[in-house]
């Protein structure tokens, strides 16, 4: 069991050689180093969840000790880590997915001047998601949970010398910040109620009916907490960070903005079921805004041209899945869809990253077209991911989403009719997309066509084709192109087939998530339903885009520009923001700060005049001042004098 | 009038050796006395640290006296480092030889208990430290030579005493000794204006402070009979006084003498232009040493020997606490030079450690120690990182020396940014546990508002540490970068400089000294003087272990619990 | 002549031993007092050095009025003569023996306001000692003294109870030497032994 040690420490490791070393470890040096580290974690976290399983259910949380923190007065802090279905389940699917996309950012990173970088800060993001999944503590968590915003926010804005990237980590920055302080409020009100951050204190007793906890607080903190994963997992109103996010090199996006820190978010309600279930209002207030970002995302969706920011609304709108699951009282299928997803999601963006590789940087889909003889192995994977994602039978998603859906069906059927609707719209926008770009013609030859030889030659296309990307970022693909395929299996609905639910099951005990039944007829209705609804959509994309790129009609400016939501909030609240943005020097928010300690840095010239005088220089105007200072001690003890 | 006491002084050795029986009730050999006669044993163990640097100090100057002039400047560092390392070993042996209890001894001169020893460890760490990162600075000055050395020795020496000084006397001293050796290394760099003026500066505000300081001691005499730390508070403990006016007035200006040597508000005027003229190592090494030792006399003075008078002094650290903490902050933040910033940050922390002696319990006391503990790696890597990237001549202490830091040097920045991190009280660094260690021990006294000030001042010093954090991390890359969209190199924190800048340009114009001279050609340099573009700072092996040594201890004492477990065992005076 | 006053006094009752100790003890005073005045108001720092040995020699009175005759006649020996001739030699040396130049105060207020702190600070530090008995604890530290005792008592306090602070300000010693090899080598290295960039710098300051 020390091997969970190992599972902390290895990429710990990884971070230090590359912080001191990157530069000279270099390409692909330190690609292969960081790629050591997380397949080594993964294998750590199999050997934990091995010998849990050699564990009784009911005795499969493990606790181990790292190290006080604070031991003093009527806080003692104590940092360890809980090591139990939950947190295994999210520990190995991050390291797990976060091994493969580490190996095919070898192959993706190659070239670039940042690499040592980027592999520092990609060992440094597993290292924290870990952190924040196995801790034991909220406070711990909360540890790793900034540790991967920064993260993020430190690959969003990879790039910073392009002013887009800039931006986009400024605004995932903000956007987040008022996430965590949503968890803030929750960490001083979760203390000042339980004295305690602890899972074991906090959540324990709550979970075994020990102890009960009164509406309105459980509504309190479990809505504060649900804002921080709002703005961790972008949901309705904090999404509008992690299409922006897409600034960051593909891998980034497959990794932390679709399979794993964006999860972090279902992880912390999951985490919170004990406290949800004492407030039926927050559960609504969960499951309603997952259904409407589901709805919402997917709607853009289907008017994005930007091959990342389709798979990026995709993201929103299943995670929005996930937290109706969630909302609706079935952890399980949240958490299975959570598994699912990184499946399928990673390896939807490491496909798109190969399409963008191939193509020497082309984001857009309507300059793509006809890749499926070029690239056969990310034609296929994406095929299997674009049918996963687009819950068709038997692919993952399929599974996922129909256990979803009946949940939501039991909370209350206009949930599960949004979600059925999102499901359509799911498949058409992902039809549209793999058609755009693996069908039709090639569009990317007219552009060179148009720009004459010069252009060709400048467009980089050597052997004149899009080439197949290199084994290093094709076997990534196929591995996760077999999860999207055949990785339901893992919780299918029949045959005793339900090891993740009975795995997670000592988690969520009845009394903290009924169980309810479903009927077994109103079952199948449900999957017949999602099914054709799911085929609909299929069917009108395909048909709709098989021909020509070019439907205007289906594409209305509303949904390019997301609804111009986004335009608007930028418009009405960040206008300030914007005008310091111009200012912003690097890839922090230095506008901002620097906006913040400008006016404390007047406050001080204020101040400053005035104390200054006495900072003249002359000696003996500091011995006046040291004799005032007497003269002022000795005035006040002479008023307590006794006698 | 007078007494009929024969041979106090023999008559305590006496006393003292009643009581002075070991862990196990054994009697520590050595230790103690048991006639009254003459003889006066004198236990070596319990001054062993203090020797070590003292006796250090003097071999160094014989080495140097027979050795061939400057034939080896290589080995006064490395004789320097060896002695505060062996001053180390003895602190730790004797943390183990003093047990729990602790015994006056020497005459009654010396407390040999676990605080003692602790400012053993704390002052012997900060001698190695500061030993190894000067040597390249004075080498690059020009100003190699066993004095250095001999004084950081010296001033150790000092320290240490302060810290086991069983009386008034010797804490008297001590604080001489630390001061004087401070004093010249304030004024050691021979060519720089600034470094004579900052010795002078600080001599003579020093003796004036000593002055009041020896005052307070004899008004304490006056009032207590004594100025034995144990027989003041058992005199007081005995006796209620009618007319404790005299103790009142020794203590108050026993707490203005202190209260110079760890830069309390309002006796901190000399804290920038003094820190600001010294050698940046030494800089380090003072700000490290005077505090912790400072606050060594202040906790034996005020929590030791006049915890009777609690009621008396709360009240007056509690405002000096709060002056200090806001004064320091605020000021900090319209500074230009790194050196002054740092001073006033300096200012600011030592307010947190007041506020933990405030709190006049065993908690506050812990706390304090744990701050100054921590603090003096902080600093000293603090000034080592500021003498590096200043230049020959300390040329730039401007802020803009350090823009762009973390492209020059990314490990060097982020060293800086631990340091600034650690001063700011982020958590996972000392400095959060420390300013929490003393924030908790306040509030458990009810001390809500005082409590509050200083976390509204970690709040407003934060700026300032996450503005240099910022200019660390700007810098010359994003202009060299294809991005016109964006305004040139640190705009943004150039605007920040400006909008506060008229009070910077004047607070540094007006430190010229005794005779004032604005130093013009320093502010047109803060205002000109832009990095060139390819500069390579070297960075000395010593100094870069140093370095290390420093930000693992930051970040180790911030995530883990010995080093407060060590605090909390070394407030058991006696 | 003070011991035989002393003497004197003890032969002709209490009433005028105390009448004759409280008039040693003022004439010290006075002397004390003046020579401190004189030290800080006078501009020939000549006049100020010798100001100081005639505070010096109110000190050595008032250890005769507390019977210590050695340190009495010590006072006498090595401040007023030899730290204070010390300090005119540097004077003198030093060519500093003129009139100190009136310089402009800056700092209109600090004057008066010195003044006005040195007084409330005196009336601070009365108020708070106007007290009939200081304390009940000894009053001396090493024990009463007898005529012609006191060298004997001084020596068993500083070898005994005493001894470390005693050793201890051979680390003062050291220091002061280390201090002035430092300072008194302040410009000690010549143009020659600089580079020329520390030789331009050296110009240009």
């Amino acid at each position: 069991m020390d091997a969970a040690y190992a599972i902390l420490a290895l990429p710990l490791l990884g971070t230090a050689i590359l912080l001191f070393g990157g530069r000279r470890t270099g390409d692909p040096a330190s690609g292969w180093i960081a790629t050591a580290m997380a397949v080594g974690s993964f294998v750590a976290t199999v050997v934990v969840w091995a010998s849990l399983l050699g564990h009784s259910a009911a005795s499969r949380t493990v606790h181990k000790g790292l190290f006080t923190w604070i031991p003093v007065g009527s806080l003692h802090v104590s940092f360890g880590l809980q090591l139990d279905p939950l947190s295994l389940t999210w520990a190995l699917f991050s390291s797990g997915v976060g091994s493969l996309i580490t190996l095919y950012s070898i192959g993706y990173m190659k070239g670039d001047s940042s690499y040592g970088r980027f592999f520092f800060y990609m060992n440094l993001f597993l290292f924290s998601m870990l952190v924040l999944v196995l801790a034991d503590s909220y406070l711990f968590s909360f540890v790793g949970w900034e540790g991967v915003g920064y993260c993020s926010y430190g690959l969003i804005g990879f790039w910073f010398e392009r002013n887009s990237a800039a931006v986009a980590a400024k605004k995932a920055f903000v956007t987040n910040r008022i996430g965590d302080f949503g968890f803030m409020i929750a960490l001083f009100m979760m203390f000042g109620h339980f004295h305690s951050f602890n899972y074991s204190t906090v959540l324990a007793p709550l979970a075994s009916g020990r102890l009960t906890l009164a509406g309105a607080t459980a509504t309190g903190l479990a809505l504060m907490l649900f804002l921080g994963a709002v703005g961790k997992s972008a949901q309705i109103p904090l999404y509008m960070w992690l299409p922006d996010a897409m600034e960051g090199p593909t891998p980034v996006s497959a990794l932390i903005h679709a399979a794993t820190m964006v999860t972090a978010g279902v992880y912390l309600v999951a985490r919170s079921a004990p406290i949800l279930h004492f407030s039926p209002s927050a559960q609504w207030v969960v499951a309603s805004i997952g259904a409407a970002t589901a709805l919402l995302a997917a709607t853009i969706a289907c008017g994005q041209d930007d091959i990342k920011r389709v798979l990026a609304y995709s993201t929103i709108s299943q995670l929005g899945y996930m937290f109706l699951g969630e909302g609706s009282g079935d952890y399980g299928a949240g958490i299975f869809h959570t598994v699912m997803h990184a499946f399928f999601k990673a390896l939807l963006f490491l496909g798109a990253g190969a399409v963008i590789h191939a193509l020497h940087d082309e984001q857009d889909m309507k300059k793509m077209g006809g890749l499926w003889k070029y690239l056969p192995v990310s034609s296929w994977t994406f095929l299997a991911g674009f049918l996963a994602l687009s819950a068709i039978p038997p692919f993952d998603g399929f599974w996922s989403k129909d256990a979803i859906l009946a949940a939501a069906w039991h909370k209350s059927p206009a949930l599960w009719a949004v979600g059925v609707v999102t499901a359509a719209l799911t498949a058409y926008y992902m039809s549209r997309q793999f058609v755009l770009v693996f069908g039709g013609k090639a569009r990317w030859v007219d552009r060179a066509a148009e720009h004459g030889a010069a252009g060709h030659e400048a467009g980089g296309h050597a052997g004149g084709r899009p080439h197949e990307a290199p084994p290093v970022m094709t076997v990534p693909l196929v591995i996760l192109a077999v999860g999207s395929t055949v990785g339901w299996l893992m919780n299918a609905p029949f045959a005793g087939l339900n090891f993740l639910e009975r795995w997670l099951a000592p988690v969520f005990p009845a009394r903290i998530a009924p169980s309810f039944a479903v009927a077994t007829g109103t079952k199948w209705a449900i999957g017949t339903v999602a099914t054709a609804f799911a085929i609909l959509g299929l069917v009108a994309g395909l048909s709709a885009w098989r021909r020509t790129a070019e439907r205007p009609a289906l594409e209305p400016a509303v949904l390019a520009h997301a609804w111009y939501i986004d335009e608007t909030v930028s418009a009405a609240a960040s206008g300030p923001l914007a005008r310091l943005a111009s200012g912003v020097s690097f890839g922090v928010d230095a506008g901002l700060v620097d906006g913040l300690v400008n006016g404390v840095g007047r406050l001080a010239a204020q101040s400053g005049r005035q104390l200054r005088r006495f900072q003249t220089g002359y000696v003996r105007n500091y011995a006046l001042g040291i004799g005032i200072g007497a003269a002022a001690i000795l005035a006040y003890l002479a008023t307590r004098m006794g006698g | 009038m007078i007494q009929s006491v024969l041979f106090a002084g023999v008559g305590h050795l006496a006393q003292s050796g009643s009581g002075c029986l070991g862990p196990n009730g054994t009697s520590i050999t050595g230790l103690c006395t048991s006639d009254n006669s003459l003889h006066m044993p004198v236990a070596y163990r319990s001054i062993l640290p203090m020797l070590v640097l003292f006796i250090g100090a003097l071999v160094l100057l014989l080495v140097s006296a027979l050795l061939s002039k400057r034939s080896r400047p290589g080995l006064y560092p490395v004789l320097s480092t060896a002695v505060g390392l062996a001053a180390l070993v003895a602190s730790v042996w004797e943390w183990y030889d003093v047990g729990n209890r602790g015994v006056s001894t020497i005459g009654g001169q010396i407390f040999y208990d676990r605080f003692s020893v602790f400012f053993g460890v704390v002052v012997s760490v900060t001698v190695v430290l500061a030993s190894l990162v000067s040597d390249s600075y004075l080498r690059r000055e020009g100003l190699d030579g066993v004095e250095a050395y001999a004084l950081i020795l010296l001033a150790g020496t000092g320290a240490v005493l302060m810290a086991e000084a069983a009386g008034l006397i010797m804490l008297f001293l001590g604080l001489e000794i630390m001061s004087i050796a401070l004093y010249v290394m304030a004024a050691y760099h021979r060519r720089r204006t600034e470094s004579g003026e900052a010795g002078f500066k600080y001599f003579i505000l020093g003796s004036f402070s000593s002055a009041i300081f020896l005052y307070g001691v004899a008004l304490t005499y006056g009032a207590t009979g004594s100025t034995r730390f144990q027989d003041i508070a058992g005199y007081l403990a005995r006796n209620t006084l009618v007319h404790d006016g005299v103790l009142l007035a020794g203590m108050a200006l026993l707490i203005v003498g202190l209260g110079f040597k760890v830069a309390a508000v309002p006796f901190h005027f000399w804290t920038p232009d003094v820190y600001q003229g010294s050698p940046t190592p030494f800089t380090g090494y003072m700000a490290a040493l005077a505090k912790a030792a400072g606050f060594a006399g202040l906790l034996r003075t005020l929590t030791g020997a006049l915890s009777s008078q609690q009621a008396n002094w709360r009240p007056v650290i509690w405002l000096i606490a709060v002056l200090t903490l806001l004064i320091g902050s605020v000021m900090a933040i319209a500074q230009r030079d790194l050196k002054r910033m740092m001073a006033y940050s300096s200012i600011s922390q030592a307010g947190y450690v007041l506020v933990g002696l405030q709190a006049g319990s065993a908690a506050g006391t812990a706390g304090s120690l744990f701050y100054l503990f921590t603090y003096a790696f902080v600093i000293v890597g603090t000034f080592a990182v500021l003498g590096l990237i200043q230049g020959p001549g300390e040329a730039r202490n401007d802020l803009g020396a350090i823009r762009g830091l973390a492209r020059r040097r990314p490990g060097l920045a982020m060293a800086m940014l631990v340091f600034l991190l650690a001063q700011a009280g982020v958590p996972l660094t000392s400095g959060f546990l420390a300013k929490f260690y003393v924030i908790e021990a306040s509030v458990q006294r009810g001390q809500y508002p005082l409590a509050i000030i200083a976390m509204l001042a970690a709040a407003i010093a934060a700026f300032f540490y996450l503005r240099i954090a910022l200019l660390m991390y700007a810098g010359e890359g994003e202009a060299a970068g294809p991005a016109p969209a964006l305004e040139p190199a640190g705009g943004g924190a150039e605007a920040a400089g400006e909008a506060a800048g008229e009070a910077f340009v004047a607070d540094g114009a007006l430190t010229a000294g005794l005779q004032p001279v604005p130093s013009l050609d320093g502010a047109t340099a803060t205002l000109t003087w832009e990095p060139p573009p390819e500069e390579r700072i070297a960075i000395p092996p010593a100094v870069a272990a140093t370095l290390a040594i420093c930000v693992v201890f930051t970040i180790a004492a911030g995530v883990s619990s010995p080093i407060i477990d060590f605090a909390r065992h070394a407030t058991a005076m006696i | 002549m003070t011991a035989a006053l002393l003497a004197a006094a003890t032969g002709s009752g209490a009433h005028l031993a105390h009448a004759s100790a409280w008039a040693v003890f003022g004439v010290g005073a006075a002397l004390i007092l003046t020579g401190a005045f004189g030290v800080v108001l006078l501009r020939n720092p000549v006049h100020s050095a010798l100001m100081l040995v005639i505070t010096l020699i109110g000190v050595a009175l008032e250890f005769i009025d507390e019977s210590a005759d050695f340190l009495a006649a010590v006072q006498i020996i090595v401040y007023a003569g030899a730290i204070v001739i010390l300090f005119l030699f540097v004077i003198m040396f030093l060519a500093v023996d003129r009139r100190e130049p009136a310089a402009p105060e800056p700092t209109r207020a600090q004057r008066p306001l010195a003044v006005l702190l040195g007084l409330v600070a005196l009336a601070e530090l009365l108020i708070l000692s106007r007290v009939q008995h200081w304390s009940s604890g000894a009053h001396h530290v090493a024990g009463s003294l007898k005529g012609g005792e006191d060298v004997q008592k001084l020596g068993e306090s500083i070898f005994t109870r005493y001894l470390l602070p005693f050793e201890m300000t051979a680390a003062l010693l050291v220091i002061a030497v280390v201090a002035a090899v430092v300072l008194s080598r302040r410009h000690g290295r010549v143009a020659a032994e600089m580079s020329p960039a520390e030789q331009e710098e050296a110009t240009l300051r």
